[in-house]
């Protein structure tokens, strides 16, 4: 690793044992519109040229939310690379018959979620249609990155007390913005995979929550935006938030996701020795979790685990997968034209 | 040529060098500094220049010559604890962090070097005050950024 950045002491050992574990390098780059969680363009994923990783944050990030970053990537850097090393590193994919499968699973559910509409209320047809594709996507996403986000933030914690604080207000601002996503569909997205949704991230706060005790919050207090949480833990502030969404009715399927992360995370053993053998425990741990939970949510025959590749491939030709899978359910109703444009 | 004109060549430089197109930026401040050497800012944009090129000595030159202009210039003594870091002098980076601290209070990158340099130094505690500062300002500039982002959208 070369850098003209200034980096505090941990991350340096952090990124230094990364890439002797790995063999391999990272660069960090500096971007001013980079994804405020950062981006990780790594050689497990991606074809690269060299055997370089990249790591992507924004350039308004000098100090320690830089720091959380970098710790953040690395940790996720090194669970693909021991897969990688000591099996197979897979991700969560798609093929032309599983879209279908997804697609009318999501169709029906939808038609049932009309049934009980209003006239005024229903959704065009179009739209609805519409929706079905993005909405499976959104949980492709989703899968990949939820549960390895509960494992690769309680790994961080338990790695690098320092910059707990730092790691606190990322949280916190996560969490809000994915509890914001989805909100203003609320109303278009059958209610099924509306609460599941956000089931899964409740379920992650939960999980953090557990994690990062009360003591390391009392964060900042200087800030006023931050005063309204003086005196709540992390726990409170979570579920407080949580309480006044509009899903939380459904708290109960949140709960039980929690269980199932509970159940897996709670395994781990975190500070053990940082070695490949951890990562590639932390990462079998996240393929059964992610089962778990695709399980529970009654998905598995949507995804399947296979090499990065066949998903970058796979989204590059996700229209053409859409178009078939719609004309398989809907047949000569859709027209011709559907999707060309 | 005008002061206003050797600002102008500032300026291209400092769009160049947000583009990390160095070497345009490198051009664009030594003809502005060739026309007008007592131009503090200038030099301590060349000297920002100098440290992303990994070039830290020069940039400490640099850093040097502005604050002779102007001793009270915070963002230089910033840039010079910066350049002190990259050259490992890490008690020096300190006392110059502190004086750009003390100059500007909000800013946060000097702070966050102080609280690096005294870990490097052992200095525990200390660092753990400077890195607190360090995101407490951190955090009040990201959520404002996040609140301005809101508003446009």
């Amino acid at each position: 690793m070369k850098t003209e950045m200034p980096l505090s002491k941990p991350i340096r050992r952090l990124i230094t044992q990364t890439e002797e574990m790995l063999d391999t390098q990272i660069t960090l780059h500096r971007q001013p519109d980079a994804d405020p969680q950062g981006t990780l363009v790594d050689v497990y994923t991606y074809d690269m040229e060299k055997n370089v990783n990249v790591i992507i944050f924004p350039a308004q990030y000098i100090g320690l939310l830089k720091d959380f970053i970098i710790a953040k990537h690395c940790t996720n850097l090194l669970i693909k690379g021991a897969a990688h090393k000591k099996g197979k590193y897979q991700v969560l994919s798609y093929t032309e018959d599983s879209v279908y499968r997804g697609l009318r699973q999501i169709y029906l559910d939808a038609l049932k979620d009309e049934a009980r509409k209003e006239d005024k209320d229903k959704l065009p047809v179009k739209k609805l249609i519409q929706m079905l594709f993005i909405l499976f996507t959104h949980f492709n996403d989703d899968i990949n990155e939820v549960p390895w986000n509960a494992m690769i933030n309680a790994s961080v914690y338990h790695r690098m007390p320092k910059i707990r604080k730092t790691q606190l207000y990322h949280v916190m601002k996560e969490s809000k913005n994915d509890m914001d996503e989805m909100m203003e569909q609320e109303n278009i997205v059958p209610r099924r995979y509306f609460v599941l949704n956000k089931g899964m991230f409740y379920a992650r706060d939960m999980f953090l929550a557990k994690t990062l005790p009360a003591d390391e919050l009392m964060p900042v207090l200087n800030i006023p935006q931050m005063k309204k949480f003086n005196h709540l833990e992390v726990k409170e502030m979570l579920t407080t938030r949580w309480t006044h969404t509009a899903w939380y009715q459904s708290k109960v399927f949140g709960d039980s996701m929690l269980e199932i992360v509970d159940k897996h995370l709670d395994l781990v053993e975190w500070n053990t020795p940082p070695t490949l053998d951890h990562y590639y425990e932390l990462y079998q741990l996240g393929v059964n979790l992610s089962n778990h939970l695709l399980s529970y949510m009654t998905m598995k025959d949507w995804f399947i685990w296979e090499e990065p590749k066949h998903l970058l491939k796979a989204h590059e030709v996700k229209g053409e997968y859409e178009k078939q899978a719609l004309k398989k359910i809907f047949g000569d109703l859709l027209g011709d034209s559907w999707g060309d444009t | 040529m005008t002061a206003k004109e050797v600002v102008e060549l500032a300026k291209k430089g400092r769009a160049y060098a947000q583009r990390t197109k160095y070497k345009e930026a490198m051009a664009y401040y030594n003809k502005a500094l060739s026309m007008d050497p007592k131009f503090a800012e200038c030099w301590y944009l060349r000297a920002s220049v100098l440290i992303d090129t990994g070039k830290p000595e020069e940039a400490l030159i640099d850093c040097d010559r502005a604050l002779a202009l102007n001793q009270n210039y915070s963002d230089a003594w910033s840039k010079k604890a910066l350049a002190l870091f990259n050259l490992e002098r890490f008690e020096d980076a300190v006392l110059a962090a502190t004086r750009a601290s003390t100059l500007n209070g909000n800013d946060a990158m000097a702070w966050y070097i102080k609280g690096v340099c005294l870990d490097e130094l052992g200095r525990s505690e200390e660092a753990q005050v400077a890195y607190g500062k360090s995101l407490e300002l951190e955090i009040i500039q990201d959520m404002d950024a996040e609140r301005k982002k809101v508003r446009q959208s």
